[in-house]
This record gives structure tokens, sequence and C-alpha cells, in this order.
């Protein structure tokens, strides 16, 4: 029997990125199958790609065996595709019916103007299917968060009352934000559903996966790595396919990777937010590399920007060299000697139309400055020392850094925070969109700095670059720190044992 | 991406929207309680029907600004719009310049130059990709120098009786005008709520991605919004020279800034998605009542800028919806 | 900087040599150095106008409250004259300081737009401006004037003062644009105003500078405006908003902020002279100058901006 979603030999790239790579599955009728990954693997790509918005740079979209060309959401919607998102897309000022039927109004029109009887009758069948006990006309904006996630999920169901033939479900992520009481009424649901729609389901939470998937699929770096039935699968052994890559330890430098002294740099003590993490507590010595591991919604990347100043804890403690500190804002944190190389370089780590040197001292600006007048021969005197230091390929330093390559960028961000001395530098991400050659540049960097005596903390692009380069591993599973693994040089952990505790 | 919403956040949100819809109405009672007190002249029947007419025209323009800011954008060219077809229905109908004499048609002919112009805001927005600030900018002072070259400097004083009714005139004891104003509210009413791209203006408002994945027009939507608006200033133009008997180029001087003003004090939110015309009829009266106040308790007219400049900064502060704005330009 | 910025930044100043060449043709008592230096000293009170908001424009901001705050300059000015003779100019300088200041506070501070926070202002100074002229215009005496004033209404070595004051303007604030730490951190904020925040730099101080800088030069225009007509009032400046908006879209700098100097404005606001003396001369009426500026200003705008730099377009 002919499937009723299927891609075959999907590829799709973004600069600097190969998101998907020959990407071939299918989805039978009536069936759940489950995608898991890391980060990064491709999953939420392959729905978007499914679900109209992105266009695969080769390959192509089946539906009952026909080719299809999906061009945008609403396309994919009257394909019988419907998506729901990790991230809430419910308009707070629309009534539930409204949101369930945005853009879907005209079979409710009755002389140019909208019934909001019929779509509120309308919208209550739908919300039957989710046993949501709201009235279609309230707006979303006093709903419960759970509520209007199931709202979501209703607006996806309220294909299969409208589409003739089959219908596909695409769900990313969609118990991350639940709570357990609510996820079991998802499930039961999805269950519900197996009899009239197929389904795809994303989590990172394998045990779910699991328990309602009829088969799996494991994704990494783009690709189609494994497939199996969900009663044939155990845990560990998907972690293994999560996983795979061997370790190169010359890659990361290991040799060079030091013991860390006693003197801690940052001390943190039950650090929360809101939402994001809680009871985060470590310190961070001298010379020590701190990797954080974790997927999206872990919290880590929250507390990158806590600790950078970008955003403000709602608790805990603080303290820098000692000393307890409160940041305003990213100004208070460099003043105490803390910097960030973002994961958006072009928007946050660099001014794309300044020069490497303006942009080398943008974060020391005060050095360079004499009465009231900029001091451009230091400038460029410093930048080329350090454009020498990093080998950081560049015609001159008066270039514009948003004409280097994406390796020789992050260099000068380093260097940015070299010139501007600080005695922590936060990694997010540090070698996402970088060649292979540049990110070795990159290792070198990150040790010649804990040479020096400066802290790192690293986000890591994978789990294998986190182990490589850390003298410490902490895993973060939504908002805490599941484990803390010691990562000496020769006696690393595995990615398996770390993926254990993220998922 | 989307309208990120963590739990937290949409913990709080239920109470806090119910508070929003109904402060301005708190604001206007204890405004008009306030000024009661000062001054007992306040709540004469005369006075009320002074305040009605005062606010007539701005109602008329805040329906259509309402839809514009609703939609996230903004419309700066409201004085030009109006001057444009204020100056034009003064010449067409008995006047002492020129020799037309077409009567209430100039009504229709107003409504549909305004919503040409309206069109030509929306069509370069869109079609150009230039912010709504600017467009309307350049489109609002063309207007208003359109209007001053058609009139060549001088002043069309109209002696036809049935414009000036629509001003002078009353009808059940109340000016036509609040009539008019009211029949203006209550299509704008019908078109928010009842006709599709009036829900869509929320969409696009709040997030656009959200909407362009939904299958919403955006641009032909955009276009549109801002053709209506450019329609009710049109007919705020007639009114206009119907309440001065006599059309100019500078006859909406000072407009754009009390009718922002009313929008935002309403609770209307400048960044898009929230708020509705039934909110600036509010904030028309809180900004109407509040020139009022200061006229009957011996405030110097000039003032008056100054007060609304306060408000909006008020109005605007207490918005509780900027922190989707992480820069602020 | 690729080839293509390159080329577009000599344009304005391509388009305003065949402006004055195309005038030249048609009429060549234009080019009479009486006539051109004449041309050339109006535009000097459009050019210090223009020259604070370049700074707020290029940090992606818009001030709509200059033309107010110049009228008050005015205003302060005439009242002041009598009293604190030669004070009375920095006094009145001082009031475009505080109102710009106003503005930047408002904006920042509060998290409002900067086109509803100065728009705000501009009735509050506004509002300031009719109190202190008690409603009317106020004139200067010719005593007064010729005392204190002299500097900014005669002439020097043959040239009229206002054209050495707009080229002493021009100097300073171009060094102040490319050789201070604050035109650097304006520069960068326009581009990229989260990568200089996360680079730890106050950018809030930056900015609230930028529009003390142009409440500033708005009061210096309102300083020169007063000086030239002989008094002051409230709404002496109202016609100069759109103007000195449009000289700095046409000289190329982008309202999307980033892109842009000094040197542009002072073009722009020649191109702008020129057009509007330009049509002048060939019949067009001033108030059909009007439209025609408008719809420049909308070309203008949508020919610079950095369409890249915006998702979405509100």
């Amino acid at each position: 029997m002919e499937p009723v979603l299927e891609i075959r030999g999907v590829s799709k790239a973004f600069p600097g990125v190969k998101a998907l790579d020959n990407v071939s599955f299918s989805v039978g009728k009536g069936e759940v199958v489950g995608l898991i990954g890391e980060n990064g693997a491709g999953k939420s790509t392959v729905l978007k790609v499914l679900n109209g918005i992105y266009k695969p740079d080769s390959g192509g979209v089946f539906i009952d065996g026909m080719s299809a060309n999906i061009t945008s959401p609403r396309d994919a919607f009257d394909k019988g595709i419907a998506m729901v998102f990790q991230e809430q897309l419910m308009l707070p000022s629309l009534t539930v019916a409204e949101n369930i039927f945005l853009g879907r109004e005209e079979e409710f029109l009755k002389y140019g103007l909208i019934s909001k009887s019929r779509m509120n009758v309308a919208a209550a069948i739908e919300l039957s299917k989710v046993r949501l006990n709201v009235a279609p006309s309230t707006r979303c904006s006093e709903l419960s968060f759970a509520d209007r996630q199931m709202v979501e999920i209703a607006k996806a169901l309220s294909l299969d009352s409208r589409i003739k033939g089959d219908v596909t479900i695409l769900l990313d992520e969609p118990t991350s934000v639940l709570e357990r009481k609510e996820i079991d009424l998802l499930f039961e649901i999805i269950k519900d559903l197996k009899q009239r729609a197929s389904i795809v389901f994303i989590s990172h939470r394998l045990e779910e996966v699991l328990a309602i998937s009829d088969r799996v699929y494991v994704m990494r770096d783009g690709k189609v790595v494994f497939e199996t039935t969900a009663a044939d699968a155990t845990v560990k052994g998907l972690h293994q396919h999560m996983v795979g890559r061997q370790l190169h330890n010359e890659y990361y430098r290991e040799a060079r990777q030091r013991h860390p002294t006693a003197v801690p740099v940052i001390e943190a003590q039950d650090l929360a937010k809101k939402g994001r993490f809680s009871n985060v507590t470590f310190t961070l010595h001298e010379g020590e590399i701190i990797g954080i591991a974790g997927v999206i919604g872990s919290g880590r990347e929250d507390l990158a920007k806590c600790l950078a100043g970008h955003t403000a804890i709602d608790a805990g403690v603080l303290k820098i060299g000692g000393k307890p500190v409160s940041f305003r804002a990213a100004y208070d944190a460099t003043a105490a000697g803390i910097g960030l190389v973002p994961s958006e370089r072009k928007i946050e780590g660099l001014v794309a139309s300044f020069s490497v040197a303006e942009n080398m001292t943008l974060a020391a600006i005060p050095k360079f400055v004499s009465g009231c007048v900029l001091r451009f021969a230091l400038e460029n005197k410093t930048a080329r020392d350090w454009v020498d230091r990093l080998k950081i390929k560049t015609p001159s330093t008066g270039t514009m850094v948003g004409s280097l390559s994406g390796g020789n960028q992050q260099k000068v961000v380093l260097a940015k925070w070299r010139v501007a001395g600080v005695r922590v530098v936060i990694l997010d991400h540090p070698t996402r969109g970088i060649d292979v050659g540049a990110k070795e540049d990159v290792y070198e960097l990150i040790r010649d700095m804990t040479a020096e005596g400066l802290a790192v903390i690293l986000l890591g692009d994978t789990l294998e670059e986190v182990i490589g380069l850390s003298s410490r591993i902490l895993v973060m599973r939504d908002g805490e720190i599941a484990a803390t693994f010691n990562a000496a040089p020769g006696n690393k952990p595995t990615q398996v044992e770390l993926v254990g505790h993220m998922v | 991406m989307g309208a990120v919403l963590s739990r937290a956040a949409v913990a709080k949100m239920p109470l806090l929207a119910r508070w929003r819809n109904w402060a301005p109405v708190a604001v206007l009672f204890a405004l008009c309680a306030l000024i009661s007190i000062l001054s007992p002249n306040f709540l004469s029947l005369a006075n009320f029907v002074g305040i009605l007419n005062s606010a007539a025209i701005p109602t008329v323009l805040c329906m259509g600004a309402t839809f514009v800011i609703l939609m996230g954008s903004i419309d700066l060219s409201i004085e030009g719009i109006v001057a444009v077809s204020a100056v034009l229905v003064s010449l067409l109908v008995d006047n002492d310049v020129s020799t037309y004499s077409i009567g209430l048609l100039a009504v229709p002919i107003a409504i549909l130059v305004g919503g040409a112009m309206g069109f030509l805001n929306g069509f370069l927005h869109v079609k150009l990709k230039t912010p709504s600030f600017m467009t309307t900018l350049g489109v609002g002072f063309a207007g208003i120098g359109i209007a001053t070259t058609i009139l060549g400097g001088f002043t069309a004083r109209i002696s036809d009786q049935s414009i000036r009714y629509l001003s002078l005139g009353r009808l059940l004891g109340l000016p036509v005008a609040a009539w008019i104003a009211l029949g203006a509210v209550l299509l704008a009413l019908l078109m928010q709520e009842r006709m599709r791209f009036g829900r869509w203006v929320y969409a696009i408002g709040t997030d656009e991605m959200t909407a362009r994945h939904a299958g919403i027009p955006i641009e032909r939507t955009r276009i549109l919004i801002f053709s209506i608006a450019g329609m009710f200033y049109g007919l705020a133009g007639v009114l206009s020279v119907a309440q001065f008997g006599q059309g100019h180029a500078l006859i909406s001087q000072g407009r754009l800034f009390s009718t922002v003003t009313a929008v935002v004090v309403g609770g209307t939110s400048l960044s898009g998605g929230v708020g509705s015309v039934l909110n600036s009829v509010i904030g028309v009266f809180i900004v109407t009542v509040l020139a009022n106040g200061m006229i009957l308790t011996g405030v110097p007219p000039y003032v008056q800028q100054g007060v609304q400049g306060l408000l909006i900064i008020v109005a605007v502060t207490l918005a509780l919806d900027r922190s989707r704005l992480d820069v602020v330009k | 900087m690729g080839m293509r910025d390159r080329l577009q930044a000599y344009v304005p100043a391509i388009v305003l040599v065949a402006l004055v060449a195309a005038i030249g043709l048609y009429d060549n008592t234009f080019f009479s150095s009486g006539n051109l230096l004449t041309i050339f000293a109006d535009t000097m009170t459009l050019f210090l106008m223009a020259s604070g908001v370049t700074f707020v424009i290029m940090i992606g901001g818009i001030d709509l409250s200059i033309q107010s705050v110049a009228s008050l300059a005015s205003c302060i000015l005439a009242i002041s004259l009598p009293r604190f003779g030669f004070g009375a100019v920095p006094l009145a300088i001082l009031g475009g300081t505080v109102s710009g200041l106003l503005g930047g506070l408002v904006s920042t501070r509060l998290r409002i737009p900067s086109f509803i926070a100065t728009l705000a202002v501009s009735g509050l100074v506004l509002s300031a401006a009719y109190w202190l002229s008690a409603e009317r215009s106020i004139n200067v005496s010719s005593e007064d004037s010729d005392r204190v004033l002299g500097w900014v209404v005669g002439e020097t070595a043959g040239v009229p003062n206002e054209i050495w004051l707009g080229l002493a303007v021009l100097a300073i604030l171009s060094g102040l644009f490319g050789l201070t730490p604050f035109g650097r951190l304006v520069r960068a904020i326009g581009s990229q105003e989260r990568a200089v925040m996360a680079s730890g730099i106050d950018v809030n101080r930056t900015k609230v500078a930028a529009y003390a800088l142009s409440g500033t030069m708005a009061g210096v225009a309102g300083v020169v405006m007063g000086a030239r007509l002989g008094s002051g009032s409230p709404t002496l400046a109202n016609e100069f908003l759109l103007p000195a908006i449009a000289c700095i879209v046409v000289g190329g700098t982008a309202i999307t902020g980033g892109v842009g100097s000094i040197w542009r404005t002072f073009v722009g606001a020649l191109i702008v002279q020129v057009v509007r003396i330009g049509m002048t001369f060939v019949g067009v009426s001033a108030f059909a100058q009007q439209i025609v500026f408008g719809f420049i200003l909308v070309a203008a705008v949508a020919a610079t901006m950095d369409r890249g730099k915006i998702f979405v377009i509100k």
C-alpha cells in the first residue's frame, strides 16, 4: 500500500550548513512515526519541508504516491498536511474559533460577513476532538498555556473534517511545554486520531516517542541513520544511533587541555529564571572549560545569556572573582570581565559593515581614545597584532568584516574579547556555520585562551565538541542540571552517557 | 519568530487583558467626575452637546487610524488627506470662489478621493517596501501641497446649506455630525468584527509570519486598510468643511497629534494586534472631555498640546506589550 | 563597502551638479555670484536644522520635534535679548538641548518608538513656546540685532556669515562623526544595535546624546532663523520639518540607519534648495513645490533604505 506521505532524497542547505542530506522517509495510513535526533539533526527542517515552509533543493514530496509541490503552509493544509509548531502561534486578540479557522473563513461567509455563530459551532466540534472544554468565543488571551496548545492541536486536526482523503498531522515537540496529565491526554487523543490520520511526532524524550509511535526514524547531521519499529527498539540502542561518530582527540587538541587552577572565577549558586532554568549551581575556575550539553529547551542557552548579562536571573547568587554581582545589562557583565561569543554572529557578534579593526576594538573603545578623539593608529596596530596572532585571513584591518568567511569572522569576535581583556569567554555554538579547517583553528584558539588563564563556558554545537574540549561537562535537561561529568583528557565520557541524561 | 510566549507570561495574561480593557473607561469616568467638581457647568446639556460636536470629527478620523495602527503601521497622512477632501468639497458646492454646486454629491466624492489617497499610501508602502511612517509622511505633505495648490492660497467660504446642515443641524436634539460619527463607528465595528479583513488586521498586527502561513493575503489587506482609512479621513474632510463653513489646506492642523493620542489613550497598542475601534471612541472622549475641561476651568488653549503630549507618553508607557519589542528605534 | 555602495555615495553630488547645470542652461542669470551666494546662505539654515537630526536618523530613529524646538529657540532668543544681550543665544540653544534630551530620555527610558516620543515632545515644546511668547510673535529690535546678532546676519570678507557658520558646523559635526567614539557608536548602533549591546556598550547613553544633539542644532537653527527674520514665534519653523528630513534622505543617508554622513546632509540640503529655487525659476508655484517634495521624499527613502535589515516592513 502506498504510504500516505513520503519524502524521497530530499536535501536542503542553508548558508554554511547542510540541514538535510538525501533524506527519505515515509508515513503509512493510520501510522504514528516518531522522529528523533540531537539538535541540528534536521528533524524540524524535515517537518518544515513537509509543511511548505521550506522548498527542498532536491528530491521530492509525495502524497499518496503522487508527486506534490507544496508551496506554503496553507497549500500544505489544502493538501492534507497540518503542523503544530514548537512555539505557540495562537493570536491572543482573536477568539478560539477565529484562531482555528484563521485564513479559512470563507466557509462561514453570509452576504460577505462572517457568521460568528456558524464558526463557533464548527469550532466546538473541533474542540470536542481534543476534549477541550472551552467556549469557542473565548479570546485566546484568556486561556491557559496548556489550553492554547490544545487549540493549536485542534486547529491542525480541523484538517480531517475538511479534506477528503488522507491527512497527516505533524507535531514538533508538542509535549515540551505540557505537564504530565496534559501529555497523557494528548496521547489519548493521538490514539483516537490514528483511525483517521497519520502522525509524525518529534520529541527529545525517547520514552514518549517509543510509547506512542509505531515506527521510529533516527536522524543525525541531516541524514536518516536508522529506522526501526517501536516494538524492536531500545532506548540505549537509539542513543547509539543518535551519536555515532568517532572522536578524534587530536581534532580537539586534547593534548593541550590543561588542568584548571583552583582560582574560582564564576561561582553560581541556585541560579533560576522562571520558566527557563532553576537550581543551577557550579564553579568555574581559571583555565577551565566547562561544557554545557542539552537539547533546545534544556535552558542552557538561557543560562548563557544570563551569565553574559543579556537577560536577568530571577533568583540565586552569582559571584565573579569572589564578589557578588547583579547584571542590569551586558555592559555590567563586560565590566565584570565576561564576554559572550554569540551563536548569531552576524546579528550579535559583529557589526557587518564595520572594518576588522573597528569590530575588534568595539568592546574596549575607552582604551583607544585620547581626549575625545579615537586613536586610529593604535587601533590599527592592535588589530594587525591580533590578525597575525589568530591567523585571520583578511586583505587588511580596514576590510569590512561582512566580507570575511565565517571562520575568520568568528576569529574577529574572539579577538574583540581578547582586546577587551575579559576573564571569562562564553562560547555559544562557536563553530556553527564554519568549515572544518576553521573549526580546528578555533579549537586551537580556545586552548590558547585557557593557557593564558582565561576561563571558558562552552555551549557546543555537537556532543563530540563538548566532550573533546571541556574539562568538565554539565548536562542540562528541562531547565535543571541533570548530570555532571569530569572530562580529563584520556578519561572522557562517551556521547551515549551524555545523551542518556539529555533526553 | 512567532508570538513566543512562556508559560509564565501567559499565566499573567488573563487578568491584565481585562484590566486593560476597562482602564480607559475608568479614566474617562474619573476625568468627568473631576471636571464636574471643578466646574459644574460640565454637566449641562448644552455642554454635552458641545462635547459631542467636538468629538465628531476626531471619532471619524480615529476609525480610520485605528485600523492602520491595529495592523502595526502608522498613518501620518491624516491632515493631508483631510485637507484635500475638505478643499475639494468646498470648491464643489455653493461657494464664493468657484461656480460648482453639486450639493450633497460632494460627500461620496470626498470619500472616494480620500480612499484614493489612502490607496496611494498603501500602494507605495507595499510596492516600494517602505515603512508606513515614511510613505504616509510623504503623501501627507503632498496632500497639503495639493490642497494649497488647488485653492491657490484662497479660502473658499461655502454657502451650501445642505452641507452645513451636516454639522449645524440637529436630529432628535443631537448634532447631525454626532449621528454621522455614530454611523461611522458602527460601520467600523462591523468591518472589524464581521469582515474577514477586519480579523486579518489583528493577525497581521500580532505576527505577520503566522498570518502569512495561514494564507492571509498580506499585501492586499495592507493596501485595503490604508484605502479604507483614507475614506474615513475623506468623510472627516466633509464634516470639517461643514463645521467651519470653509475649506482651506490647514483645516485639520493638529489633528494627527490628537488622533494618535486618542487611539493610544483608548488602549489600542502602537505595536499592533491589540485594541479596537470602541477603545478609540473612549480615547476620543477622554481627549475631548479633557480639552473641554481645560476650557471650563480656564486653562489657556495652547497648554492642550502639551497635555496631549504627556498623555501619549503616559498611555504608551503603561501599555504592557512592549516586551515584544526588544530593540526600540 | 561594495562597488555599488561606493558609486551610490557619489550620486547625490552628481545630481546636484546636474541640477545646477540644468537650471543654469535654462536661465543663466542663475549663475551670478550674488545669486549663488544667496542660495548658499539660505541653504545654511536648512542645513543647520538637518545636521543634528542626521545623527538621530543614523541610529535608526527619527525626530519629529525639530520644527517646534527651533521655534521655541527663536522665542527664547527674542524674549531674552533685551535682558541678557548675547547671553540670549546660549540660552536659546540650551532650550534646544533640553528638548532634545527630553525626547531621547522618553524614547530610551520609557522604550517608546522615537516617532511617538518626539511627536509627544513636540507638543510639549509647542505649548512651552506659546506660553513663553504669550501666543504672539515677538520682534527683535534692530539695535539689539545689530549689537548681538551681527555675527549671524552680517558679512565677513564679502561672504554672508551664515555660510561661515554653516561651514563651521559642517566641520565640527563631521569631526564629531568621523573622529570620536560617539560618532562611531552612532554608526554602529544604526547598523547593528544588538551587536553593540552585546559588546557591553550602554547604547542608551549614545542614543540620548544623539537626540540631545538634534535638539541643540534645532536650537541653533532657531536662533539663526530668529535673527534673520528679526522676530521669534512659536510657529516660525513649521515649514522646515519636511525639507530637513528630505535633505538627509536625499543626500543618501538611509532611514534604516548606519549609513550616511554629515556631508551627505550638506549636499542634500543644497539639492533641496536648488530644486526649490529651480522650481520657482521654472514657474512652479510655491504650493505645488510641497507636493513635489512629498514624493521626492518617498522616492529617496525607497531608493536608499536597506531592506535586508528589516524583516517585516510595517
